[in-house]
């Protein structure tokens, strides 16, 4: 079996890595969290925007709100999409690391916080931080091995990608729709 | 001579005489400078600590470790992750901290050493007394330089004490970095940001110090137009090229080749900021651009004769240029590349030397023997050098892109994670469109290169591939004009603080760029459109100037070069940033009468509650970006990074759902209140280019803006929202005082989004974060 290796190969920080995960892996770690959320990104649009339906349907069935960073928010209203807050993922990733924080307006304080569609420096930032400052757990949902998160997709090629994507949705869809 | 010295006497009693609590500063009569000494002159690390906690109050730092690890001493490496700490005690976020302290050292260290340098050197030619002149219209010449050490400079030589304190503090700093010193990351913190406003000093000197010593333009708006980009070298001429950020050795290749009537025999052009300054000294020297062209340009084979000075240079260079056979000469001691010391040979002997290839290049330390040796060796080696190049032909490049095998190495070592092999597949069927534009993306950095395990040279295919578009590469760029004017000033000083104009806007540091460097441009000119002051210098400047219009005109052609709405200053090379600092802390000198002299903290309160002005360092790499930034941030200043200022691993942010940590005091009646979270983070990387625009538009408002300023800000911040994120601002309801603030013309809509939101009136203070500023108390 091939190691799997950081997708971005100076992203090795120390001496724990991400856990690489399948699809029934993620559904199973997001249906146990009681506060799932999803951070997005200005990459989202990639593959003329398969990734951010995605999130929207996994949103959709979660009841669970979308935290859209830079730019993010005009393609979810693009969409018809609402349930969504829009922050920086600095500022997200800030006040997560904080137990005092209030949490999502009308949602509450995230217990596992996914991530994908972003630059990838800054999606290594938000698991680096979390992973230093906080006891959430963290998932990467992009194609790509994230070192640094608690919990990553290997990395894919685009197609497997979004059908690791299609399948966690129809999952999770089934179990709580 | 001891100067600006305090002396505290708690208790004296003599027979005759019986005091206490008295200080005394001891120094230089100052006949002319009426100002009486501030608080702080020279101020120590612990001196502005307060300060600095203050902010720190505000903008707890938040941490993105790059690396979990400390591997600083012999105990480690130490394991820092999940609250571990390491041998010495250190826990992650102070190991962080400590490594932001660490870095803006280097940082100001680099700024402190070029202005010795060039001190030394404007010393020697000019002598101790030559005065400082900055012409009629510049009376406060160095406002940083007198806010920091209480210094009002006369001549070159009165520099020479600002620089001792400056370096006195850069060791002290640095030593408390040792292991087992430091234990808390605010302090470390602080100790950065002290580090920081020292860099800004030293910037300050070292730019002051050429502009005399070469008579740069002194705060001329229209400092004449340069030629930019790598298509305005004649490759027919034989071409010197400097790299790096000290132009004393380039300034005598200047002088020689007026002296002998050889500018227009030979071409002179510069890469990083020894280039703005090359321009700045003679306009018809060519700017090729910033760092991100050291190995394109080299490997082209233009250049007949390398001279490095300092900072920001490749390290390979000298292997580089070996390749195509350039000549390299070394002329600062801090980076010699291993090449002999030739110092002391006559110039004639030199050339022969490094014309009969002898020797790899020479280091030579003294500037005037620099100049000559160059001129001579680039025309004696041209005509032997014809035709070398280490970029391949069209052939070569099929070639060498059907050895890609699509193994992804090179993409998962790029740092904007360019699609490298996509490029490549196509390069196979001689299609070379999509080499081409992953060109306009690359930052040159080379780790392609080092990651491929088929050796393929990417770089030099990608100049290949684009060879028709560099050819075409002509921009203009004005060159730097040094400071701002205090006529300037006394013209915005006004309707800057009052919020009329609605913010300036400075685009510093480097070429590291996550998205192409377009984006610097498009954002600069959404601003120049909507009538803000933008301000650049740096690589930043460079990267303004190289995109044209619809019309084939830059920015700089379209724009003015005052320091005014709608216009596009530039002020110069990475030293000159210091003048747009300048020009802030002039806005409470000049239009408030505050003053400066050892006068820190006010002048950093002031700006930091009145004066609308942010830093976008959109391609931060450096060690010198984030102290120039970090230095920004302790007069209360905020920057914006893109995204690869993430990797610095330390943001300064606000929190809005924190209102403690916002408050101020009515310099009006001494009331504590709760302010509003403005400006709303003091260092802050935005992923994209629309979120920078966005942030910009947040980041330049302030608690004092008046009712008509903060409703102008407003309309931007409102207009932009919605264009670039669909919607109005979240967060509106926190921007609005009093109805007074309200935009025309989104009157209705807003009022109802405020009724939503509960929003009540608020006052407008007078605001200050000084206790001591406080004018009357009522209660």
């Amino acid at each position: 079996m091939e190691r799997i290796t950081s997708w971005v190969k100076t992203h090795h920080a120390g001496s724990s890595q991400a856990r690489p995960i399948e699809p029934d892996t993620a559904v199973r770690i997001i249906s146990n969290a009681d506060k799932p959320t999803v951070i997005i990104g200005s990459r989202i649009m990639d593959l003329d925007g398969a990734p951010l339906d995605r999130t929207i349907r996994l949103a959709r069935a979660l009841d669970m709100p979308i935290v859209a960073t830079a730019h993010s928010g005009k393609f979810l209203i693009e969409r018809g999409f609402t349930n969504y807050v829009e922050m920086a993922v600095v500022e997200i990733t800030n006040v997560v690391t904080d137990n005092k924080w209030g949490g999502i307006e009308g949602y509450g304080r995230p217990d596992l916080v996914m991530v994908l569609g972003s630059h990838l420096d800054l999606m290594n930032a938000t698991f680096q931080s979390l992973k230093n400052f906080s006891n959430i757990p963290t998932m990467s949902m992009s194609r790509f091995f994230m070192v640094n998160a608690t919990y990553s997709f290997p990395n894919l090629n685009d197609d497997i990608w979004i059908q690791c994507l299609d399948d966690v949705c129809d999952k999770i869809e089934k179990s709580h729709l | 001579m001891v100067n600006n010295q305090k002396v505290k006497i708690d208790q004296m009693k003599s027979p005759s005489l019986k005091m206490g609590n008295v200080e005394i500063v001891l120094g230089k009569i100052e006949d002319d400078w009426d100002e009486p000494m501030g608080p702080t002159p020279m101020p120590t690390l612990s001196e502005l600590r307060e300060w600095d906690m203050k902010l720190l109050n505000r903008y707890d730092p938040f941490y993105s470790p790059i690396c979990d690890m400390c591997c600083n001493c012999a105990y480690g490496k130490c394991d820092l992750t999940n609250g571990k700490k390491g041998a010495c005690g250190i826990d992650q976020k102070n190991q962080q901290a400590r490594t932001i302290a660490l870095e803006s050292v280097i940082g100001a260290a680099c700024h402190g050493a070029h202005a010795r340098h060039v001190l030394g050197v404007q010393i020697q030619r000019l002598g101790n007394d030559f005065k400082i002149d900055m012409g009629l219209d510049i009376a406060c010449e160095a406002p940083i330089t007198r806010t920091v050490t209480g210094i009002k400079p006369r001549t070159l030589g009165d520099f020479k004490e600002a620089l001792d304190y400056a370096e006195g503090e850069i060791q002290n700093v640095l030593a408390s970095i040792h292991t087992g010193q430091e234990g808390n990351y605010k302090d470390f913190e602080s100790k950065a940001l002290h580090i920081g406003m020292v860099d800004n000093l030293v910037k300050e000197v070292g730019d002051i110090v050429q502009i005399v010593g070469y008579d740069f333009p002194v705060g001329q708006a229209d400092a004449p137009l340069a030629e930019i980009g790598a298509g305005t070298v004649d490759g027919k001429k034989p071409v010197i090229l400097m790299i790096g950020h000290n132009v004393a050795a380039g300034a005598e290749v200047v002088t020689y080749a007026e002296a002998y009537n050889k500018m227009d025999d030979v071409e002179i052009a510069g890469i990083c900021c020894t280039a703005h300054d090359l321009t700045r000294l003679n306009p018809k020297s060519k700017i090729i651009g910033p760092m991100s062209e050291q190995i394109r340009f080299i490997r082209s084979g233009i250049a007949d004769i390398i001279i490095l000075d300092e900072q920001c240079i490749r390290t390979d260079i000298l292997e580089e240029a070996e390749k195509v056979g350039s000549l390299v000469l070394t002329t600062n001691d801090k980076a010699t590349a291993g090449l002999p010391n030739m110092t002391r040979l006559p110039a004639d002997e030199i050339v022969n030397k490094l014309v009969n290839r002898d020797i790899r290049g020479a280091m030579i330390l003294k500037e005037e023997k620099v100049g000559e040796v160059a001129v001579k060796a680039a025309e004696a080696i041209a005509p032997l050098r014809e035709g070398r190049k280490a970029i391949p032909n069209g052939k070569n490049v099929i070639i060498e892109a059907k050895k890609c095998t699509a193994c992804e190495e090179c993409r998962r070592h790029c740092p904007p994670d360019l699609h490298i092999s996509e490029a490549m597949t196509k390069g196979k069927i001689a299609d070379f469109e999509g080499l081409s534009e992953l060109r306009e993306h690359c930052i040159g950095c080379g780790r392609c290169e080092q990651a491929c395990p088929k050796d393929i040279p990417i770089i030099s295919m990608m100049e290949k591939a684009s060879e028709k578009m560099i050819k075409e590469q002509k921009f203009m760029i004005r060159s730097g004009r040094g400071p701002i004017l205090d006529t300037e000033i006394r013209h915005v000083g006004r309707p800057i603080v009052f919020g009329e104009i609605p913010g300036v806007v400075a685009f510093a540091g480097c070429n590291n760029y996550a998205n192409g460097a377009k984006e610097v441009a498009e954002i600069a000119e959404e601003f120049l459109k909507r009538r803000y002051i933008v301000v650049t210098s740096g690589c930043a400047a460079m990267s303004l100037a190289m995109y044209h219009d619809e019309d084939g005109k830059s920015l700089y052609e379209k724009y003015p070069g005052d320091f005014d709405q709608s216009s596009l200053a530039n002020c110069g090379s990475c030293v000159s940033n210091s003048h747009i600092l300048g020009a802030a802390i002039k806005i409470p000198h000049i239009f408030a009468r505050r003053d400066l002299r050892g006068n820190f903290e006010e002048i950093a309160d002031y700006i930091h509650n009145r004066v609308g002005a942010v830093g976008v360092v959109w391609g931060t790499y450096s060690q010198k970006a984030l102290s120039i930034g970090t230095g920004l941030n302790r007069w209360g200043i905020p920057t914006i990074m893109g995204p690869t200022g993430v990797k610095y691993r330390r943001l300064y942010l606000g929190r809005n759902d924190k209102p403690k940590t916002w408050e101020l005091f009515n310099a009006k009646n001494g009331d504590k209140l709760i302010g509003e979270a403005m400006p709303a983070h003091l260092a802050y990387v935005a992923e994209s280019k629309e979120e920078a625009i966005i942030a910009i538009a947040r980041l330049v408002m302030r608690p004092n803006d008046t009712t008509k300023g903060r409703q102008i800000k407003l309309t931007h911040y409102t207009d932009l929202y919605k264009r670039y994120y669909g919607r109005m601002p979240p967060d509106l309801h926190t921007c609005i005082r009093v109805e007074g603030d309200i935009p025309i013309t989104e009157k209705d809509e807003i009022k109802k989004i405020l009724k939503k939101a509960q929003w009540k009136e608020k006052t407008i203070p007078d605001p200050t974060l000084l206790e001591r500023m406080v004018r009357q108390r009522v209660s």
